[in-house]
């Protein structure tokens, strides 16, 4: 059975979240918040159109790794999570590769981007696009000359990392094995965003 | 007999499929972990904008609140309100919230578990300064919106932490 990317969206995007008697919400290896997405937002468009021309790419570079770490290990969460084991593993044929297609569907139930792989080179290089995300609501008329989508690049470095850079390190070493750069962005005026993962410099 | 209404908070949990969006009663919201919150934190200090986090989370759950009010008129209390400000940051896996006092000048919150805390300690360890900003801005936005006051009448400030050690955090909230 092929990867069957409607259904995995269907039925993991229907999942309930709920916390337990603390307060706290527990899955997936992590401790998982709701938050609205304004807050993410927010903070990282204000800070990032704050700061003055020379620290922008370092203050950049901090909210891409943030997502970069959460990828990772909230990846590998869910890659072995019963509620993938349950959906998503009966239809995968060839590891990593199905891996990696089922985990953007996934990507996608979880409100993170509608995103899916449309190229792939196993071990070397990977192209994602996403069609609507709430990273680009920064933008309600024109056009950014930033791209914006921190979250969906390094949450992609990391899934290719849990692909292609060892077996999955609690403390994160694989991290930076590989990189990710936001080649075209909704918020940007292009009709969809494009993020090219290659392997580190 | 007296009618003992019991007052907890609601969730409307919808996913858009045409445009692959959550919503929880009509905000959109997005799942994230501890590792991002971690570092979205550990990024507010380093570059100095904690009062940039907190105000993020101040109007974002300010939002939040108002708009589940407006939509059930039914809690009509101070402390029906109160009660579903403390659970709706349960809902959202901030943690579990007591409030000790609040009024119109000052007021007094403790956090018995917090996502941030619990994380940073699960990411890094202990801490030796307070690190949740986000649930002050949280405790900020309660306590405007549960009192009707405008935006910033408050200002929460994290005087004991779970984070450094303590067996609960508490915040001293303050008028503006």
């Amino acid at each position: 059975m092929a990867i069957d990317r409607k259904q995995i969206i269907d039925q993991m995007s229907q999942i309930q979240i709920l916390p337990d008697d603390n307060g706290v919400i527990e899955g997936y290896n992590v401790l998982i918040t709701q938050f609205p997405t304004t807050f993410w937002n927010a903070f990282a468009e204000r800070l990032t159109s704050k700061v003055s021309e020379d620290i922008l790419q370092p203050t950049e570079y901090l909210l891409y790794n943030a997502a970069h770490e959460c990828g990772y290990h909230t990846g590998y969460g869910i890659i072995t999570s019963d509620e993938w084991n349950a959906v998503v593993k009966p239809m995968i044929e060839k590891a990593p590769e199905d891996i990696l297609y089922g985990a953007y569907a996934v990507f996608t139930a979880w409100g993170w981007a509608d995103s899916e792989i449309v190229e792939l080179v196993p071990g070397e290089k990977m192209v994602v696009r996403a069609y609507d995300y709430y990273e680009s609501d920064i933008v309600d008329y024109g056009a950014s000359r930033k791209m914006s989508a921190y979250m969906i690049a390094g949450v992609s470095a990391a899934f290719m990392e849990l692909g292609y850079a060892g077996e999955y390190d609690p403390q994160g070493k694989p991290i930076g094995t590989f990189q990710c750069k936001q080649t075209k962005g909704i918020e940007c005026g292009d009709s969809y965003a494009e993020f090219v993962v290659t392997k580190a410099s | 007999m007296a009618l003992v209404k019991n007052t907890e908070v609601k969730y409307d949990h919808y996913f858009d499929r045409k445009t692959k969006r959550h919503t929880i009663n009509d905000i959109q919201s997005v799942l994230h972990c501890h590792h991002y919150t971690s570092l979205y934190t550990q990024l507010a200090i380093d570059a100095g904008e904690t009062d940039l986090l907190k105000e993020c989370a101040r109007e974002s759950f300010r939002t939040i609140l108002d708009t589940y009010f407006a939509a059930n008129p039914d809690i009509d209390t101070l402390k029906a309100k109160v009660e579903i400000g403390c659970q709706y940051f349960a809902l959202i896996g901030l943690g579990k919230m007591v409030v000790n006092f609040l009024g119109t000048e000052s007021g007094e919150v403790m956090l018995l578990s917090s996502h941030t805390d619990d994380g940073w300690k699960k990411k890094w360890g202990k801490y030796d300064k307070p690190v949740n900003f986000i649930s002050a801005g949280y405790i900020e936005a309660m306590f405007e919106s549960v009192l009707n006051l405008p935006a910033m009448s408050f200002r929460a400030e994290e005087s004991q932490s779970l984070v450094m050690g303590s067996e609960a955090s508490k915040f001293k909230v303050t008028r503006r």
